[in-house]
C-alpha cells in the first residue's frame, strides 16, 4: 500500500536478492565442476565450461555488489545499516571467490586427486556446499526478517566443525601416503582452500547473528 | 526596534545552539540533510512559539515588573552571559540566564514573585529527571512495537528516518513554544509588545539562528554526544520534545540541552550502560548555579552602569 515510500528500498532489496541468487548459481557451477568432473579418476571435458560459468557468476555477483553499494550510498538506508550491509556482502562475496580459486588451482596446477582420498574430499565438498546453502538461506531470512536465524547458525557451526575435522583427516591421510611430496603439498593447499568455504560461511553466519541482535531494541 | 536588538540576538543564538538538540544526531549521522532539518525546524519553531509560546511568556512576565529600560538590560545581560559562557567553554542555559537577569532586576526593584521563582527552580531540577523518565517509557513502548513490526530491515530503516523527521519537527515545535519566552517575555512585561507579537518576533529570531548558524553546532554537538544507535537517537529526540512540551504546558522555560542529557541517561538506564559521564552531570549542576548567578550580576552591573550620571563638582 505504501510502496511508493519505499521505492529505493524495494529496489535495493531486489538487487540484494539478485545477488544472493547469483551466489546460488555460482555455487551450482562449482558443485557441477567438482562433483561432476573433479571427483573422479579423470577430469571430465565439461570442467572448463563449469569453470567459465563459475567465473561468470562470480563477476556478475561483483557487479551487483557495486550496484548495491552505489544505490546505498545514493541516500538509501541510514548510515549505520549501510555500513553493516556493505560489510555483510563483502564477507559473503569471499565465498564465490574461494570457489573460483579452487577451480583455478585444479586447472592451472593440473591437479589429479588420488583415489584413496576421493570419498573424504567428496564428503568435505558436500558439507562445504551445504554450509553455503545454509548461509544463503540465512542471508535471505535476515533481509526478510524471518525467524530461525539462530537455528541456521547453529547448523552451520556444526558443519564447519565437521569440515575442520574432515580437513585434518584428509591432510593426515595424505601425508601418510606414498605420494610424491610435491604432489602432497599441492593437494594439501587445495584441501585447505576447500576448507575455507565452510570457515567463511561460518564467519558470515556469526556476523548475521550479530547484526540481527544489533537491530533488536 | 533597537530595544529588541538584544532579544533578537539572544533568540538567534538560542536557535543556533539549541536546534542541535533536536536535529543534531540526525544531521551529524547523515540520516537527515541539514537543509531539510533547518527548514522543518524553522517552520515548527515559529509555529510552536505562535501557538503555545504564551504560557512561558506569562510566567516570566509575572516574575517581576519592570520598565522598558530594565527589559533591555535583562535581554542584554542574558545574551552577554550566554556568549561569555560559550566563549569560556562553561556550561550555560539560556532559560537560566534569562531568569537570573530577571531576578537581578527584581532584586533591584524590590519586587520578586517568589512563588513563581520556586516553580521555575523546581522545573529546572525536574528537566533532566523528566527527560530520563520519558526516555525510559518511550523506549520501552516503541521498542515493543519496533521488534514486532512486520517490516523488513529496509522498510524499518525508512520508517526510522521519517520518524526522526517527525520527532525533530515536534522537538522544534516544543523548543519554539518553550524557549520563546526567554527571548521576548520581558518586553511583554515592559509593555512594548503584546503576547502574540512577542511570540512571533521571538519565534522568527530563533528560526533565524537555526537557518543561519546551526549547521556547525549540529555537526559538532551531534558528534560530541554519546554514539547512539538510530532507534535510541529517535527516542532521545522524542523524550526531549515531550519533556520540554510538558514544561511548556506548565509555563516554565527549561533547558533543552538538559532534557537531552536526561534522555540519554534514561537510555543508558534501560540498556544497562553508562551513557552519561559524571563530568556531564557536574556540568548540569554547574549550569544551574553559574548561568543565573553570572546573568544576575551582569544585569545588576549593566543597570548600575546605565544609571551612572556625571555630576559636576562645585
Amino acid at each position: 500500500m505504501l510502496s511508493f515510500l519505499f521505492r529505493k528500498e524495494n529496489r535495493l532489496m531486489e538487487l540484494i536478492f539478485k545477488y544472493v541468487e547469483t551466489l546460488g548459481r555460482c555455487r551450482e557451477s562449482f558443485a557441477e565442476a567438482m562433483q561432476g568432473c573433479v571427483l573422479h579418476e579423470e577430469i571430465c571435458q565439461d570442467f572448463e565450461f563449469y569453470l567459465k560459468q563459475t567465473h561468470k557468476h562470480e563477476s556478475r555477483a561483483d557487479d551487483l555488489r557495486e550496484e548495491i553499494n552505489d544505490l546505498m550510498y545514493g541516500d538509501t538506508l541510514i548510515p549505520d545499516s549501510r555500513g553493516d550491509i556493505v560489510e555483510l556482502l563483502q564477507e559473503l562475496d569471499k565465498i564465490p571467490h574461494v570457489f573460483e580459486i579452487v577451480l583455478h588451482m585444479i586447472q592451472t596446477q593440473k591437479l589429479r586427486l588420488p583415489g584413496f582420498l576421493l570419498p573424504d574430499i567428496k564428503e568435505l565438498i558436500r558439507i562445504s556446499l551445504e554450509c553455503c546453502d545454509l548461509v544463503i538461506s540465512q542471508v535471505s531470512a535476515f533481509f526478510k526478517k524471518d525467524a530461525g536465524l539462530r537455528a541456521l547458525s547453529n547448523t552451520i557451526d556444526t558443519n564447519e566443525s565437521h569440515c575442520d575435522h574432515m580437513e585434518r583427516k584428509i591432510i593426515t591421510g595424505l601425508f601418510e601416503s606414498g605420494l610424491d611430496p610435491f604432489q602432497k603439498i599441492l593437494i594439501r593447499d587445495l584441501v585447505a582452500q576447500i576448507g575455507r568455504i565452510s570457515d567463511q560461511a561460518d564467519r558470515v553466519s556469526k556476523f548475521i547473528n550479530i547484526l540481527s541482535m544489533k537491530r533488536r531494541v | 526596534m533597537l530595544s529588541l536588538a538584544g532579544a533578537i540576538f539572544l533568540g538567534w543564538s538560542l536557535g543556533a545552539n539549541d536546534a542541535a538538540n533536536v536535529f543534531g544526531t540526525a544531521v551529524s549521522s547523515r540520516m537527515i540533510r541539514f537543509g531539510t532539518a533547518a527548514a522543518v525546524a524553522s517552520v515548527f519553531v515559529v509555529l510552536g512559539a505562535a501557538v503555545s509560546g504564551r504560557f512561558g511568556i506569562e510566567t516570566l512576565k509575572g516574575l517581576t515588573s519592570m520598565n522598558l529600560d530594565q527589559a533591555v538590560v535583562v535581554s542584554v545581560a542574558a545574551a552577554a552571559t550566554v556568549t561569555l559562557m560559550t566563549v569560556l567553554g562553561l556550561p550555560v542555559s539560556t532559560s537560566q540566564a534569562v531568569v537570573g537577569a530577571i531576578v537581578g532586576i527584581g532584586l533591584l526593584n524590590g519586587r520578586l514573585n517568589l512563588a513563581g521563582l520556586g516553580k521555575v527552580g523546581a522545573c529546572w531540577l525536574g528537566t533532566p529527571v523528566g527527560g530520563a523518565l520519558c526516555a525510559i517509557m518511550i523506549y520501552r513502548f516503541l521498542g515493543y512495537w519496533y521488534n514486532r513490526a512486520p517490516v523488513n530491515i529496509f522498510q524499518a530503516d525508512q520508517i526510522l528516518r521519517w520518524s526522526m523527521l517527525v520527532a525533530g519537527a515536534y522537538g522544534a515545535y516544543a523548543l519554539g513554544a518553550n524557549n520563546v519566552a526567554n527571548v521576548t517575555a520581558v518586553f511583554v512585561g515592559a509593555g512594548l509588545l503584546d503576547t502574540m507579537q512577542a511570540a512571533l518576533i521571538g519565534g522568527f529570531a530563533i528560526a533565524l539562528g537555526v537557518i543561519t548558524f546551526s549547521r556547525p553546532v549540529m555537526e559538532t554537538v551531534g558528534n560530541k554526544l554519546v554514539r547512539l544507535d538510530p532507534f535510541s537517537a529517535l527516542v532521545v529526540v522524542l523524550a526531549q520534545a515531550v519533556t520540554v512540551h510538558l514544561y511548556t504546558c506548565v509555563g516554565v522555560p527549561v533547558s533543552t540541552s538538559q532534557a537531552v542529557i536526561g534522555a540519554v541517561l534514561g537510555i543508558g538506564l534501560v540498556k544497562g550502560m553508562n551513557t552519561v559521564s559524571a563530568g556531564t552531570l557536574k556540568h548540569i549542576l554547574l549550569a544551574w548555579f553559574i548561568s543565573p548567578a553570572v546573568s544576575c550580576c551582569l544585569a545588576l552591573a549593566i543597570d548600575f552602569g546605565i544609571h551612572l550620571r556625571y555630576v559636576p563638582g562645585p
